[in-house]
């Protein structure tokens, strides 16, 4: 059935609600409302960094250092591993007087791999954590997203969020001090 | 922010009593143990802690060179324990006497006459020492050592001096002077600690050669000054000074810097080990295998468990530890790693210095000895006289530099520092 321009148009599934606050103070103590209410899938929307949000939105620190050490070990047992299958196993040869293998001479190598495997690990841990390249975010479609890139602050909970309720969840944003509060759709 | 008032000094006199103690004990130790090792205990507590003075006044130096903003407040007690440098100097004139009244004791190149260790001749006939005597003679020794602490205090007193002032008056022109001596500082400071090693540490085998002596002694002065320096904060902290000046984003900064400085005094170390272990040349490796095992008869000896020490508690543990962001933040924990890493260095140097020295087989003078207590004494006693230094200047200023123009910068500090 064709809509006409006049209805408000029938909203697939609801994303989240979405609402605007006007300066930094607003927006992090709003922030530590929504944090102390207990909701872990959120968001904030600023044009610019805001020092110590992560903290006010109680966001925990990342997970890429995790993937960091394990490209580190990794890169470093394969220097080592390579070395020893190469000199000493697979075709034993005798360079300069040396044993087969030692791990003096395999240092170097595994040392720069350890560093290569860590920045790698580093980097697709990075994209893998925050889900970039993200091509499509339901706030799109919000026609005043725009203003979040300008001079707006605005907060996202999601729909699928535990404590999420419409009702309630709009209630809480009201009395943290939003504004223009809308319904986003997936 | 109103301005911290002068502190009341915190036992000055405690850190002046322990200093007389421990000069008293290693003075008991030249009746006990003799000259030469009262001496050597004497050269290794001096090249500690003077390793740790140089850290910091290098630190001081790369602060203004970089015209840095946070570690603003940490600055200060580097500044205060760079007082001890002229007491530093004085205490080193027992070693220039000896090394004139009797040559040859410790540095056995100062005597023509020393036989060397081999049997075969003595220095005045070893073409190793002869090519190098132009560096290495008695009056080169006493000119660089007196250029070498000339340039230490100087330039202490000039960043002291310059920091201070501005404490009374505010005036930006002493942050653009520092900043002009720390351009000048560094170099002066980097070949002063560099050959202030070679004369002093490595000379005592002058058959040996490294470049990277005195890089290895340069990370080894670093680490050694910022972990005293996290200490001092925490210290700070807890009396209660530090409370609303030192924030996580201080402590995870200067603990990010002892995580790298550890992993550079690895590299460096490491390198040099490579480097010689790969050439193989007996002029190289003799230094290595000494720290190995017996020269008599082959067998390990306790230098090769000091070196596995050294490599795993002075890269493998800090290293591990120092990854962790939380022991980072730690006021309970990094001071513990900070202590270690200085215990660490001291061993180190004692594996520097003390195989220099051999028993009548050609040995090298074990590691634990009873003439390591004398060791202990003296590092106590000069330890005491450098914290007394410290305590004495502490008193005299303000807590932090609070009219230093990036002052705020530092107490504001934030892990992801917008300019």
């Amino acid at each position: 059935m064709a809509r006409t321009p006049t209805e408000e148009p029938a909203m697939d599934k609801s994303y989240g609600l979405i609402a605007a606050f006007d300066t930094t103070p607003a927006l992090y103590h709003a922030c530590e409302q929504v944090r102390n209410a207990g909701y872990t899938q959120w968001d904030a929307l600023t044009p610019f960094p805001v020092h110590g949000l992560d903290a006010a939105m109680g966001v925990r620190r990342s997970r890429v250092p995790r993937f960091s050490l394990t490209g580190g070990i990794i890169g470093f047992a394969t220097g080592m591993s390579l070395i020893w299958w190469t000199d000493a196993s697979d075709y034993a040869l005798i360079v300069g007087g040396k044993p087969y293998f030692s791990p003096m001479f395999a240092f170097p190598v595994s040392y720069e791999l350890a560093i290569l495997f860590t920045a790698f690990a580093t980097i697709i841990g990075m994209f893998l954590v925050n889900r970039l390249p993200m091509h499509y975010h339901p706030v799109q479609k919000a026609s005043q997203f725009v203003r979040a890139m300008d001079d707006r602050f605005y907060i996202v909970i999601e729909a699928n969020d535990p404590k999420f309720n419409v009702a309630a969840t709009r209630a809480l944003l009201e009395q943290a001090g939003g504004h223009d509060i809308a319904e986003l759709e997936e | 922010m109103s301005a911290p008032a002068p502190i009341a000094a915190p036992r000055t006199g405690t850190a002046l009593g322990i200093g007389a103690a421990g000069i008293a004990l290693t003075a008991v130790g030249v009746f006990v143990s003799g000259l030469e090792k009262a001496a050597t205990s004497w050269l290794i507590a001096l090249t500690f802690w003077i390793g740790i003075g140089i850290g910091m006044l290098l630190l001081v130096m790369i602060h203004h060179i970089f015209d840095a903003g946070w570690s603003t407040v940490i600055r200060r007690q580097y500044e205060h324990a760079l007082a001890a440098f002229k007491w530093l100097a004085l205490l080193f004139v027992p070693l220039l006497l000896l090394a004139w009244l009797q040559p040859g004791l410790i540095w056995g190149w100062m005597n023509l006459a020393t036989p060397l260790h081999d049997g075969h001749g003595t220095v005045g006939t070893d073409v190793l020492y002869l090519k190098k005597s132009g560096f290495l003679n008695r009056d080169m020794f006493t000119g660089c050592t007196a250029a070498f602490f000339g340039i230490w205090i100087g330039l202490s007193y000039f960043f002291r001096r310059n920091s201070f002032s501005q404490d009374g008056d505010g005036d930006v022109k002493w942050t653009l002077s520092n900043r002009k001596f720390a351009a000048a500082g560094l170099p002066l400071t980097a070949l002063s600690l560099t050959f202030a090693i070679i004369f002093w540490v490595k000379s005592l085998e002058y058959h040996w050669f490294s470049t990277m002596y005195g890089v290895w002694f340069f990370a080894g002065c670093m680490r050694a000054a910022l972990s005293t320096g996290v200490i001092i904060m925490v210290w700070l902290w807890n009396r209660g000074d530090y409370r609303g000046i030192l924030n996580n984003n201080h402590l995870h900064c200067i603990g990010q810097l002892m995580l790298s400085f550890t992993v550079f005094w690895a590299y460096v170390t490491f390198s040099q080990y490579f480097l010689i272990w790969n050439a193989n040349v007996p002029e190289e490796t003799f230094w290595y295998n000494l720290r190995e095992m017996n020269n008599s008869d082959g067998q390990p000896n306790q230098w090769k468990w000091v070196g596995l020490t050294l490599l795993f508690g002075h890269f493998f543990l800090p290293f591990l530890l120092l990854l962790w962001y939380p022991l980072k933040l730690s006021k309970k924990w990094i001071p513990r790693v900070g202590a270690w890493i200085i215990f660490i260095f001291f061993l180190d140097l004692c594996y520097n210095i003390m195989p220099a020295f051999k028993d009548h087989h050609g040995d090298p003078e074990p590691f634990l000895q009873p003439g390591l207590l004398w060791t202990l004494a003296a590092t106590a006693g000069i330890g005491g006289v450098c914290v007394w230094a410290y305590l004495r200047s502490f008193a005299t200023t303000k807590l932090i530099p609070i009219r230093d123009p990036r002052i705020v910068e530092s107490l504001t500090h934030h892990e992801a520092n917008a300019p």
